[in-house]
């Protein structure tokens, strides 16, 4: 088995002097900065020679005491071993710029685009360097670099002006005010790019051809972005989407909070998985501070998260249920009702329903209320033969088979290229759970399985979901009988102020792989929060897997992604 | 125009029914008269209240999830909480609803969209701001992206505050809304 050292002294002897500095976390995680000149050949080492198949995402860090800035690739191997590596890249602070690796690895373009637009780090190479997240009157105030000032005028509203364009589209803008004007948050140099209905437009190319939007508020939606689609008549040419309408900035925002306010704010990335962000983010503090986690926290900590995928994946079936109406109304209202039982059991112990911010640095909030486990042996058995039935439901369903089967086959090979994780990557038939590949807490001791599918069309996605809620249920009996007496946190006072460090920590989310990067100076606020997103990565493949599809399937094969457009804007 | 030109009556019923008022005024004048002043008369009189009764029973709402709120607002709309008891089911369009509920954060992005989306809806239309982002920026207030004041966009109505608020707070607001339909107080004056 690989481990980081090994990953690093391949790298030393391959590219003498490549390696500018380098820490051996542990036998998982590798940091490493490297030349910026020898980025691409090192990627192309690690990807050819080390099995470092699954790009995992990038990070941009502006260090504006050293007056430069750092872009963090982070790398890892769909289950041939269980490193992760951190790439540093360094580039100044005037007119910074690095190496595209989209040439590489197909999904970089996403995390290239989010890092141009927000901080102004150009990519040499990059095919479509367009703003992804932000608003035309956004761009060019690179938000998150450290020493932007702007921050919201209350007189927004009163200022839209309302204009007819010649096409006949009413638009409403926004001019800035004299006091935005000087305080430099409004940038009168804004970079060049084409806008997205331009580039629609140049993409047509017959009479015949015509653009459909769907969104920002359509009924497929599960929360505002934009899909357009160049059809000629029922077949999808080409997919265009455009995201950010529910961007807020969290990972700027969680830099100006404390460290433990900022649990507060990965409850509201993704709404249906906050206890698994929690944990995200409070896994990657305590491995910078070395806290041990107490015994009965951590079995409390796994019995929470499972419940809340099982409700994640009622709430996104049932959803998806709807998209294809007609099939299935009805299921929905059963899936929600019987996600009210599960709700209930986490509310008796959180107190909240959907925004938790239960998990602490070290511990847990409080300890499961009397009667917890009653509650839960009466609640389970029943969720399990719901589950059941629901299996049945769909296996059984002629027209359900012929609506869905061979809809939106994502290929094993083609998933892993693209970044997929979780429920989406397992019904290709790619076991790849983070749970067993890079585990957490008490999930090594537990025993349960990963679930994959064979086809990876829209069916096998939900048929995946509905047997991993099993598999849940399964997890949370064993933990309830196993379950410890002791203290729910730990005995070392956790300070206000964190020392110096940086960790990534990955935990699986109900919509797959989601990681946090967390760097602290040593300040009693998170330098910087970086947060890679199961679905912003899934999201990405929705228009590759698009294009050639009738567009009744758009909905079908957009809905099983199980999406949640919050936590990809974030 | 009196009445025995059109219909040929004994004058006798004719000078009668002259005599007659309705809210105030000729019986003739209002039978025989333009659209503008049938919809005067319902404006005055308590054949408004008929109309809003109707109203209020059938606010149909748009389902436009956003955030947190977004995700209660499903279970509102759902069997648990079956807000089809108050005449309030979910519609997918802008042009079948009464009733917008910013159910999160309003974007600079968004903004225009959802200005375009209150638009698109026929009136008579009502507004609703669920959650502490759509009141006053809530945990964003401090975003470049988050846009505040949403009562300076939009007629709101009834804000129901929670973080996200539960399903029950939904029903209490929309039956705070309704009473307001019913008592002709609404921002729009319905």
């Amino acid at each position: 088995m690989t481990n980081a050292s090994e990953v690093l002294s391949s790298i030393q002897s391959a590219f003498p002097g490549a390696v500018l500095d380098s820490r051996v976390e542990s036998d998982r995680r590798l940091w490493a900065t490297i030349d910026s000149k020898k980025i691409l050949d090192v990627c192309k080492h690690l990807t050819t020679k080390l099995n470092f198949d699954h790009y995992s995402g990038s990070a941009g860090v502006d260090w504006i005491a050293r007056k430069e800035m750092e872009v963090v690739e982070i790398m890892a191997s769909h289950g041939a071993h269980q490193v992760v590596a951190m790439l540093k890249v360094k580039t100044p602070r005037e007119n910074p710029s690095v190496k595209s690796l989209t040439g590489l690895y197909w999904n970089a373009n996403w995390y290239e685009r989010e890092i141009w637009e927000m901080f102004g780090i150009n990519f040499e190479g990059h095919p479509e360097l367009y703003p992804l997240l932000l608003s035309d009157e956004l761009m060019g105030a690179w938000p998150w670099r450290k020493d932007y000032k702007g921050y919201p005028d209350l007189t927004t509203g009163e200022r839209a002006v309302k204009i007819s364009t010649p096409e006949g589209y009413t638009e409403y803008h926004i001019p800035p005010t004299p006091a935005e004007v000087e305080a430099g948050t409004v940038v009168t140099e804004r970079p060049k790019y084409p806008t997205l209905r331009e580039r629609e437009e140049k993409e047509i190319k017959s009479d015949s051809e015509m653009i459909m939007h769907l969104g920002p508020q359509h009924a497929m939606v599960p929360g505002p972005f934009l899909l357009d689609v160049l059809v000629e008549g029922e077949r999808v040419h080409k997919a265009f989407l455009d995201l950010g309408y529910i961007h807020k900035g969290i990972e700027k925002i969680m830099e100006n909070r404390s460290w433990l306010q900022g649990i507060t704010y990965t409850d509201r990335m993704c709404y249906v998985a906050s206890l698994s962000n929690n944990e995200c983010y409070c896994g990657a503090i305590e491995k910078i501070l070395g806290l041990e986690v107490p015994l009965r926290a951590q079995y409390i900590r796994v019995i929470l998260e499972e419940l809340s995928r099982i409700q994640s994946h009622l709430i996104g079936t049932g959803e998806f249920l709807t998209l294809i109406a007609g099939v299935g109304y009805a299921p929905w209202q059963y899936m929600i009702i019987d996600r009210e039982n599960i709700i209930s059991l986490i509310e008796s112990v959180t107190g909240a329903r959907l925004t938790h911010t239960f998990v602490r640095f070290g511990g847990v909030r409080n300890d499961l209320p009397a009667g917890f486990a009653d509650q839960c042996k009466k609640v389970l058995p029943y969720m399990k033969s719901r589950t059941e039935e629901f299996i049945e439901l769909f296996a059984q369903d002629p027209i359900y088979h012929k609506r869905m089967d061979g809809v939106g086959i994502i290929r094993p090979d083609d998933a892993k290229r693209m970044g997929v994780s979780g429920p989406p990557l397992r019904a290709t038939g790619v076991a790849y759970d983070m749970r067993k590949e890079d585990p957490i807490l008490v999930y090594p001791e537990l025993d349960f399985k990963v679930v994959t599918g064979t086809k990876g069309d829209s069916a096998d996605r939900i048929d995946v979901r509905l047997r991993e809620m099993l598999e849940s249920i399964h997890i949370i009996e064993q933990c309830l009988d196993r379950i410890p007496e002791g203290p729910i946190k730990t005995e070392v006072k956790v300070p206000k102020k964190v020392p110096a460090g940086e960790a990534y920590y990955r935990v699986e989310d109900p919509r797959g792989e989601m990681g946090m990067y967390v760097i602290s100076d040593g300040g009693d606020k998170p330098y910087r929060v970086k947060v890679r997103g199961p679905f912003y990565a899934t999201f990405q493949t929705l228009t590759p897997l698009l294009e050639g599809t009738y567009i009744a399937d758009a909905v079908a094969i957009a809905g099983s992604m199980d999406g949640c457009p919050s936590e990809a804007d974030r | 125009m009196g009445i025995s030109d059109v219909i040929p009556v004994p004058v006798a019923i004719d000078e009668e029914i002259e005599k007659w008022t309705i809210f105030g005024q000729p019986v003739a004048e209002v039978w025989f008269t333009t659209t503008e002043k049938i919809h005067q008369i319902i404006e005055m009189g308590p054949i408004k209240n008929i109309f809003n009764w109707g109203r209020k029973n059938s606010v149909y709402f748009l389902m436009q999830p956003m955030g947190c709120c977004g995700v209660e607002m499903f279970v509102f709309g759902a069997a648990p909480y079956d807000s089809d008891r108050f005449g309030c089911i979910p519609r997918n369009t802008p042009r079948q609803t009464d009733v917008m509920i910013i159910s999160g954060y309003l974007t600079r992005k968004y903004l225009p969209v959802f200005k375009n989306l209150w638009d698109e809806m026929p009136e008579p239309k009502w507004c609703i701001a669920i959650g502490e982002c759509a009141i006053s920026g809530g945990p964003f207030y401090d975003s470049y992206n988050i846009v505040q004041n949403t009562g300076d966009h939009f007629p709101i109505d009834v804000f129901i505050p929670g973080c996200p608020p539960r399903p029950e707070q939904f029903l209490e607001g929309l039956m705070n809304l309704q009473e307001k339909i019913k008592q002709r107080k609404d921002k729009r004056d319905y």
